[in-house]
């Protein structure tokens, strides 16, 4: 496979005032809604079945899949709710889509909707993504006027109201039941599962969560079929994806790829490689809570949800983090710790009290104070916390944590040995 | 009976409530889950983790308990090592903020943490970095003082804020470890059952003003009771201690589960009302305002009761059934009219719909089943021509003011037997002291129709008399306790051919069954 952009998602973002509706209409939103009307719901549940698309939030589950989870004739009305918290770390792939093409989105919550038989969607959107907000409620309220949203979607039999919700800045919120606690005007915290929201999501209702990018996806795979997204990607993880690459390369940015490609070309090929000429030191494949790999281990991995799996981390959200020789792992888990620790909402025990141990532990070996029991014990509530929560922030927060302490605990050792560390020392001697 | 499912812990095969969680279920059976944050009558919520147990051959094989509903054919694991093991190490995280404040905690002793603490965990602190730091002494109103250092976060109160009493006082700010149970600014606990978060507290978080620093709490001797602070009867718990040298007093109420009276809380009102079973009470014997021995008394009031032509007995509609029977025997062998006129006892509109109950005896439905009347017009009547008025233990400053109570008994000798001073002892010609409900057994019908008996829980260092001995002292012919029982019996059809002591735990609904053909 050719290590190269594709524009699917991106096919708009260079195209000044995209986000507007006339022109994204002179590029082709809106177009395949008579299609989509032309065919049964159950009919475009399993087009997006057989695209193979799969969420791009993170946990890359089947979307048409989750679709057919909801349970019939419940009585009950069923809402899609469109998560755009994107709160990540090293995650900016949904904010392109928000501001450069928000009526892809748009377009695929009316495909979506009408293949679950939904007639009130939420777009679920981060409290930091203050511009972005207004964008998306002015392509909002301009797909309301056009007709697009409203009592007849595009003239035909179809009521779909779209309403924006703003977070106030909890990464916790973008756990999908967190989400829909928040909705209801809850303290954000995720709910235990079983019931799955499918089940029993927003007030009580069947509820689909997808992300942004998943929901985007949707206008493409209508308006081509199945088998051109099948085209890109390989044969379990279909499709493209927006990889935003950040950290030392010479070129950060978002570009769309399709899925499958060696991750190792596409740092150095896309990405201009690791900048100033510097080794690398590892790979952060896809958002601060993935595993990280080694440089060998990312010779190696492809950027497909199976590849990252065999290499024990990841695929997640596509946020590839870069990490030059010159990174201190030490500081850079001491930090991984302390956002975590910052945003466990505080519900369950392990989670709210070991984070705040862990971090503690890390600050106390970066001051020189720690012992080889301390990385041990570090070590140890990985293992202590990770499974036993509500929700898998802390396994966010865990399974890194354990990679770096598994990959680079020399360096940690290092803190140990040599007290306070050498460049602690440097910084101390020259202030 | 609901239906049963066969399921196994441990991979021994136990019988449970089919549907019930398994912290329930399980523990029906003696098997217990360790668990702070699920209660029965708040629910799970699955925050603390303490419950998570194995399923085996399950999806997913770690639940927590309180969550998960007894299936038939369920592998329970609970002793497996990799479950002590979760069960330790949750522990170990539930500790590591935790304040070592167990000397000086009045939770000590009976506190959940401690005890999960010496049967799951039983190792070193591992903690060598700083604790987080909460406020150690916050005033919550309704006598609730509140210490977050201690607070495992579990939110029983803030639940039963928010379902039980439905006002919502209580909820957790902030997140991570700085979470922490708080009110919001000026808008203290205001609700009439807000000690109740006391009890549920697991830990010593949420300690009660009024029983604060006290007692240990393995020096109280917990005895059954019944409150007698309204006609809802609830269920109690009596704490009582006999430090030395001193008299075996009550130092707090708790409320005792009973799903068919109270359920698991009773009302602040009720829990305080101990204090006057220690207090204010009526200890000595007096003539004439001088001290005297009770035989004297006694001689001096059969002397009254045989001069008199028209004495009269009122009764106190907290008197139990069986005080009731003997003091009514007294009446007709002396033939003297009774009366339980009581309406002070009666606050209009003080009660709600959950236990709080407008009428503040504990028996007027035992009033009512006796046929004793218990009207204004009747009483005064009476009075009006009495010459010697018998009261036993009926405050009367209640119903009148003490005006109206010094005129309306100016040529009426009284004999006052009372477990508390009010006004009429000071009034007494004769001042007889009797126990008070925590000193002598008896049972009681509720507001509900519902019979419940209650032992003797104080062994006073001086016991007193109850009002049922006293009245046979005074001529009364209920000798016994058997004699007044067969009297109940004739008088309640469902009594018929029970014992006492076979009366249901949770009391016997006279509405149910043939009781329901009492003829009143």
């Amino acid at each position: 496979m050719e290590v190269k952009e594709v524009k699917i998602l991106s096919a708009k973002f260079d195209i000044k005032n995209a986000h507007k509706i006339e022109t994204a209409k002179k590029h082709g939103a809106y177009s395949t809604l008579d299609k989509l009307f032309s065919m049964k719901p159950e009919e475009v549940i399993e087009e997006v079945k057989n695209s193979g698309l799969r969420g791009r939030g993170g946990a890359g589950f089947p979307a048409g899949l989750k679709w057919s989870f909801l349970p019939k004739d419940t009585g009950k009305p069923i809402y899609l709710t469109v998560n755009s918290d994107e709160s990540e770390p090293a995650t900016f792939k949904d904010r392109y889509i928000l501001v450069k093409d928000p009526h892809m989105m748009i377009e695929g919550i009316i495909i979506c909707c009408y293949a679950i038989d939904c007639h009130e969607s939420f777009i679920y959107i981060r409290g930091e993504y203050t511009s972005q907000v207004e964008i998306l409620q002015e392509a909002i309220d301009e797909a309301y006027n056009a007709g697009y949203l409203g009592k007849t979607v595009d003239g035909h039999d179809f009521k779909l109201e779209v309403t924006v919700h703003r977070g106030a800045g909890a990464y916790i919120c973008g756990e999908e039941t967190a989400l829909l606690e928040s909705i209801e005007g809850k303290k954000g915290q995720p709910r235990s599962k079983p019931p799955f929201p499918a089940v029993e999501g927003l007030y009580g209702c069947p509820t689909i969560i997808n992300n942004v990018q998943s929901i985007a996806s949707l206008p493409f795979i209508m308006e081509k079929g199945a088998d051109a997204y099948k085209a890109y990607g390989t044969e379990k993880s279909a499709g493209t994806h927006l990889f935003g690459i950040s950290g030392h390369v010479e070129k950060p940015g978002m570009y769309e790829l399709p899925l499958g490609l060696p991750l190792l070309q596409v740092i150095d090929t896309v990405a201009g490689g690791v900048w100033k000429g510097r080794a690398l030191k590892g790979v952060i494949p896809g958002g601060s809570s993935t595993p990280v790999l080694l440089p060998e281990e990312a010779k190696t991995a492809t950027l497909d949800y199976e590849s990252m799996a065999e290499h024990k981390t990841m695929f997640g959200s596509g946020g590839i983090v870069v990490l030059d020789e010159t990174v201190d792992m030490v500081e850079l888990v001491q930090n991984l710790i302390a956002f975590y620790h910052h945003e466990s909402c505080g519900q369950c025990t392990p989670c709210r009290e070991g984070l705040g141990w862990m971090l503690k532990i890390t600050e106390k070996i970066l001051s020189g104070e720690g012992s080889m029991a301390d990385i041990d014990l570090l070590r140890e509530l990985c293992d202590n916390i990770e499974m036993k929560t509500v929700c898998v922030l802390s396994a966010a927060c865990t399974m890194p944590v354990r990679s770096y302490l598994d990959k680079f605990r020399h360096e940690f050792e290092a803190y140990i040995q040599t007290d306070p560390s050498p460049h602690k020392k440097q910084e101390q001697a020259s202030p | 009976m609901s239906d049963m499912v066969k399921l196994f812990v441990n991979g021994v095969e136990v019988e449970v409530e089919a549907g019930k969680n398994l912290i329930d279920a399980v523990g029906a059976v003696g098997i217990e889950i360790p668990h702070l944050c699920y209660h029965p009558a708040l629910g799970a919520d699955g925050n603390c983790r303490m419950c998570l147990v194995g399923i085996e051959d399950g999806r997913p094989p770690l639940v927590p308990a309180c969550k998960t509903p007894a299936q038939e054919g369920m592998k329970v694991l609970l002793d497996a090592e990799h479950i002590k093991k979760i069960q330790r190490d949750v522990m170990e995280l539930e500790l590591i903020n935790h304040p070592i404040d167990c000397p000086v905690c009045d939770q000590a002793g009976e506190c959940s943490l401690q005890d999960y603490y010496m049967d799951y965990d039983q190792r070193e602190s591992r903690m060598t970095v700083a604790q987080v730091n909460k406020n150690k002494k916050m005033d919550f109103g309704c006598g609730v003082v509140h210490d977050q250092e201690r607070c495992v976060l579990c939110g029983r109160c803030v639940r039963f804020c928010r379902e039980i009493t439905k006002t919502g006082e209580l909820g957790i700010i902030n997140r991570t470890d700085e979470s922490r149970v708080n009110i919001f600014p000026g808008r203290p606990l205001e609700n009439r059952y807000a000690v109740n978060v006391v009890d549920l507290c697991p830990v010593g978080a949420m300690t009660s003003s009024d029983f604060r620093f006290q007692q240990r709490v393995w020096f109280l001797k917990k005895s059954p009771g019944i409150c007698h602070g309204c006609s809802k009867g609830c269920n109690i718990t009596i704490d009582h201690n006999r430090q030395k040298y001193e008299d075996d007093i009550i130092y707090r109420l708790r409320p005792r589960l009973n799903q068919q009276v109270n359920g698991y809380f009773m009302c602040d009102e009720g829990r305080l009302s101990y204090k006057q079973q220690n207090e204010n009470r009526v200890t000595q014997v007096l003539i004439d305002k001088s001290e005297a021995s009770i035989n004297d008394a006694i001689q001096s009031c059969l002397a009254k009761i045989e001069n008199s032509s028209s004495p009269l007995i009122l009764v106190s509609p907290n008197c139990s059934l069986e005080q009731l029977v003997a003091i009514k025997a007294l009446a007709d062998q002396i033939d003297a009219p009774i009366s339980g006129y009581s309406d002070g006892y009666i606050k209009a509109g003080d009660g709600d719909d959950y236990l709080i109950q407008d009428d503040k005896s504990a028996n007027r439905a035992g009033l009512n089943l006796l046929e004793i009347d218990t009207t204004k017009a009747k009483f005064e009547e009476r009075l009006a021509t009495a010459d010697l008025l018998i009261n036993f233990d009926n405050d009367l400053s209640l119903s009148y003011s003490d005006t109206e109570l010094k005129e309306m008994l100016s040529d009426t000798v009284i004999i006052a037997l009372s477990s508390q001073k009010n006004y009429l002892t000071d009034l007494a010609n004769i001042l007889i002291p009797l126990a008070a409900y925590s000193e002598y057994a008896g049972s009681l019908i509720n507001c509900d129709n519902i019979l419940q008996t209650f032992d003797k829980a104080l062994s006073k260092n001086a016991p007193l008399d109850d009002a049922a001995i006293v009245a046979a002292k005074l001529g009364g012919p209920m000798k016994n306790a058997t004699d007044i029982f067969c009297e109940l019996q004739k008088l309640i059809p469902a009594l018929s051919n029970t014992e006492l002591q076979n009366i249901p735990a949770e009391g016997l609904n006279l509405n149910n069954s043939e009781a329901s053909n009492v003829t009143a």
